[in-house]
């Protein structure tokens, strides 16, 4: 980050803390056509446009911003149930009435193994997406009239309401498990199409161009400069998406087989149909932290993978591109490539076989 | 993009050439923008307001015999189903263990079926009556469009529903004009589980006192469910057409209550247990009727595909025995904890909700479902509901299609053939305790009004027989004829609401017009009156001896009270009778 230097900065607390790339606090500069008397509280206030803020800060506001929630929270459920200005009967009991439920909607509804079971679908779901979705994607990115051809699909699939298609997926996957992964497949799958697609069309044409050059084929071209360029942002295409498919799960769970879990959707649906209605806002208020340690496991991948565009320290990176390059070299052992005909035709030179041990990607 | 610049008379034309479409969609409005048409104009019933005399059956014979308690049907139910053409297309049973697949929502009248099979999850062995296996999945789908769904498309084979809701279902099962698209899907409906018994209800505000005062008001419920059936019914009954009230549509009851709870502007809500307790729980809401004063019209049932019926009829059986047996299980306290336990860990509910759950729903024995099948004289038999249900949706537009005649869904084969064994044929049908007898005074005092039917009943002048019969001309022939020839349809009417709210009081309030103010003493009138109610109330136990007769209460009134205040002297409306439901003791 460059941080523009004769940006006015108003003082602010040393930090002690290590990344928190602090200035030493500077004076204001009072410009001379602005009074000093307009000099607004506002000002003096640590929001330097764009800056960064030291990390206890920012957890310091985090934490401000839940706490003014649930203050909001406990000032419209305060007081007598007849007397709020929420009454009980609306769905939203006090704070301290909803955590009381906590422990039956833990131990009387199984909270954890609904949970795990709802993660499960959306995993499974979402990994089928991702396994169709992006080869497709890449396909899509790279030829126009494959592009042409699944179009039409796509934008069905990312415009229509997926709820219309439950019936859909009763006839063709019944109503088990497998109706329940295709429905956040389907949910999903064009949103991962278009959006690996769309990373693939972005790398710049010079890269490839590049390739050729150096006497690339079309093949290589794709795997070797396209998709390990775009990688990285189909990742991040991915990590945003995986939250759509959770929202999904309540539309997904309609169907509860006796002796299963039904999952999240199943405790919120039901809970609504038969109370208690403090599990609705429980389970409610889980979905985003459950959702939110996910976001950050795979935003944690995501930089270890791609250190070069999301500045991690890159042990992924290395245990991949080791792998890749293990397979590279095994690959001689159990594959024979044909020699090209040019150089199959002077058996007599030494063999000069191209023997592209190096990925494609920029290096580190 | 071609080379070169537009030139203005490019954009000239272009103008116009947009606002010719656009003058084009104005002026052709009715093809490019139609309004949708209105249910009352497509009600294929005729036009005019939704009369409860138009729910009674098509022109019954004034049968002279003195009525019996029962008349049943004499047809055999599988020469009236509808047949079934080709291969079964639901989920072979060898695929799955025989593993019969049994959907069902959050409702306590499951209790029987989730008992009889030791929880949801198909593990207890099954017995037909000639001794074949199978196994009984209970899966949970409280939605009642993805039930549906799930039933179509052969996954479940039984679903369930309340007998209104079928018709509606049907709408996707049948041509316009009633006749079967896909004859596999076709509904079997076999037994009856329970009536809701104070598990929906309306709650209103403070101010509206009867049903009639919620003429023009918003009115909030989910549509196409029980609740509508239950509000189409109450309002109907109490004299309001559906029109003059601003219905609000919700997807489910859930909603409707929030909706309820935030717009203070809308009157009244229809929904369910534990909703409608908690509404009327709150200062400025009271409950104006619940399913436990009208504890005789939402019947929940289960029904069969129709090729799985065909093709596996012993194991219905077995299920309706099963059910059956639980219900008499059910009685004793230690299984309706244990099943409180099941249901509990089915729904993933506390077992203490679980447990409360119970007293919202009656079990329909094998008695009472001879009663609701087969008995042709019962007021809230299957086909009056059926009829019922049919009547309002068409009216309202919710169903387009020719009405499927009852005995196309019904087959009550099972419950005919249960009855030749003593085990059921001994039940008792143990709905609606008898209620103690009430002078109109403590009724009055004890009971609020929940709604006020008016009929129009013409009794000869100064004589209170309601079958009273005159000599007419006709065809140059001398003939008795009942001086009011409706008055057998009249009855049927105030049978079946009396059916409907079978543990509330029902006042019958005798009237008369005032044509001999002040030639007369108004006690005569009066007491005219009082023997007109009188005549009606002993008319109508007489016919239907079903009818508790503690329940009633005749009142005259003379000419004291007009139809119309506004128009006093309208005598033909003045002539009538007034039958009041009152709710049940609150104390009781």
């Amino acid at each position: 980050m460059d941080q523009t230097e004769n940006e006015t900065k108003s003082p602010r607390l040393g930090t002690e803390t290590a990344d928190g790339a602090t200035s030493p606090p500077r004076p204001a500069l009072a410009s001379p056509a602005m009074p000093a008397a307009r000099r607004s509280l506002l000002s003096r206030l640590p929001l330097g446009l764009r800056e960064d803020a030291p990390r206890w800060q920012v957890a310091l506001m985090g934490l401000l911003g839940i706490a003014a929630c649930f203050g909001i929270w406990w000032f419209v459920t305060r007081g007598e149930a007849e007397e709020r200005i929420l009454s009980p009967s609306s769905g939203i009991s006090s704070p301290s009435e909803t955590f009381a439920t906590f422990h039956s909607l833990w131990f009387d509804r199984a909270l954890t193994r609904n949970l795990l079971t709802s993660l499960r679908r959306v995993a499974s779901g979402f990994g089928l997406a991702t396994a169709v979705g992006v080869p497709l994607g890449i396909l899509c990115g790279c030829f126009t009239r494959v592009d042409a051809f699944f179009l039409p699909v796509t934008v069905f699939g990312r415009n229509i309401p997926v709820a219309a298609l439950i019936p859909l997926t009763f006839s063709l996957f019944g109503i088990g498990e497998l109706q329940k992964t295709m429905f956040i497949f389907i949910a999903c799958v064009a949103f991962i199409v278009s959006d690996t697609a769309r990373s693939i069309r972005e790398v710049r044409e010079s890269y490839v161009d590049s390739a050729y050059t150096l006497g690339a084929g079309r093949w290589q071209a794709i795997m070797k400069v396209l998709v390990p360029l775009a990688l990285p942002g189909v990742f991040n295409s991915l990590r945003l998406l995986f939250s759509l498919a959770f929202g999904y799960i309540m539309l997904a769970e309609v169907v509860k087989f006796g002796g299963e879990s039904g999952g999240l959707g199943d405790i919120i649906n039901t809970s609504q149909r038969r109370g208690p209605r403090e599990h609705v806002v429980l389970v409610l208020l889980i979905i985003p932290v459950v959702a939110l340690a996910i976001d950050k496991a795979l935003l944690w991948i995501q930089r270890e993978l791609f250190p070069y565009r999301y500045g991690g320290v890159g042990v992924l990176h290395s245990l991949v591109r080791a792998l890749m390059h293990g397979w590279e070299d095994l690959k001689g052992l159990v594959w024979r490539r044909p020699l090209p005909a040019s150089i199959a035709g002077e058996l007599a030179g030494p063999p000069q076989a191209r023997r592209d041990g190096q990925t494609g990607g920029p290096r580190t | 993009m071609a080379a070169g610049q537009p030139k203005p008379a490019f954009y000239v034309a272009l103008a116009a050439v947009v606002l010719g479409l656009i003058a084009f969609a104005v002026y052709r409005k009715d093809v490019v923008a139609p309004r949708p048409g209105q249910p009352q104009e497509e009600a294929k019933d005729g036009g005019g307001p939704i009369e409860p005399k138009g729910l009674e059956q098509a022109a019954e014979s004034t049968d002279a015999t003195s009525p019996t308690t029962v008349k049943e049907y004499k047809f055999v139910p599988a020469e009236k189903l509808p047949p079934v053409k080709g291969t079964g297309k639901y989920k072979p049973l060898e695929q799955n263990n025989n593993t019969v697949r049994f959907a069902l929502n959050i409702w306590a009248g499951w209790a029987p079926i989730v008992l009889a099979n030791d929880g949801f999850k198909a593990g207890k062995e099954w017995k037909t009556a000639d001794g074949k296996p199978f196994k009984l999945d209970l899966v949970l789908i409280d939605n009642p469009v993805a039930m549906r769904d799930a039933y179509a498309s052969g996954e479940v084979h039984i679903g369930w529903g309340t007998l209104d809701m079928v018709p509606l279902f049907l709408e996707g099962f049948v041509d316009s004009q009633g006749k079967p698209k896909d004859s596999t899907i076709m509904p079997r409906i076999y037994q009856q589980v329970d009536f809701s018994n104070g598990g929906d209800g309306i709650v209103v505000r403070e101010n509206i006192k009867t049903v009639a005062d919620l003429r023009g008001k918003k009115m909030v419920m989910a549509q196409n469910s029980p609740s509508q059936y239950f509000a189409l019914n109450t309002l109907v009954s109490g004299g309001v057409q559906p029109s003059e009230v601003q219905m609000i549509y919700t997807d489910d009851a859930f909603q409707a209550a929030a909706a309820f709870n935030s717009q203070k502007d809308i009157a009244a809500c229809v929904s369910w247990a534990p909703d409608i307790y908690n509404l009327s729980s709150v200062k400025g809401n009271r409950m104006l009727v619940t399913t436990k004063e009208a504890n005789h019209l939402v019947a929940d049932i289960w029904f069969a595909r129709a090729d799985f019926a065909r093709d596996h009829e012993p194991i219905l059986e077995a299920i309706t025995r099963g059910i059956f047996d639980a219900m008499e299980q059910l009685k004793s306290d230690d299984a309706r904890q244990k099943v409180s336990g099941l249901m509990a860990a089915g729904y993933s509910i506390p077992a203490k909700d679980a447990l409360g759950m119970l007293g919202d729903a009656h079990s329909t024995n094998w008695a009472e479902n001879f009663q609701f099948f087969l008995n042709q004289n019962n007021p809230t038999n299957f086909e009056r509901v059926w009829q019922r249900a049919y009547y309002l949706y068409r009216r309202i537009g919710s169903i387009q299609h020719q009405p499927v005649p009852f005995d196309q869904v019904m087959d009550f084969s099972i419950i005919q053939k249960l009855g030749k064994e003593e085990k059921y044929a001994s039940q008792k049908s143990e709905y609606g305790t008898m209620a103690p007898a009430k002078d109109l005074q403590t009724v009055k005092g004890e009971s609020e009004e929940i709604l006020t039917n008016t009929v129009v009943l013409h009794f000869f002048p100064n004589s209170w027989d309601p079958f009273k019969k005159v000599e007419r001309t006709v065809d140059g022939k001398a003939r008795e004829e009942l001086y009011d020839p409706n008055v057998n349809n009249v009855l049927e009417e105030i049978a079946q609401l009396a059916g409907q709210f079978g543990a509330a009081r029902i006042v019958i309030e005798g009237h008369t017009d005032g044509s001999m103010r002040g030639q007369v003493p108004a006690q005569l009138v009066k007491d005219l009156s009082l023997n007109r109610a009188n005549a009606i109330k002993e008319a109508l136990l007489q016919k239907y001896p079903s009818l508790d007769p503690n329940r009633f209460n005749a009142d005259g009134v003379g000419w004291d009270r007009p139809a119309d205040p506004a128009d006093p002297d309208n005598h033909s409306k003045n002539r009538r009778v007034e039958v009041k439901v009152l709710t049940a003791e609150r104390a009781a």
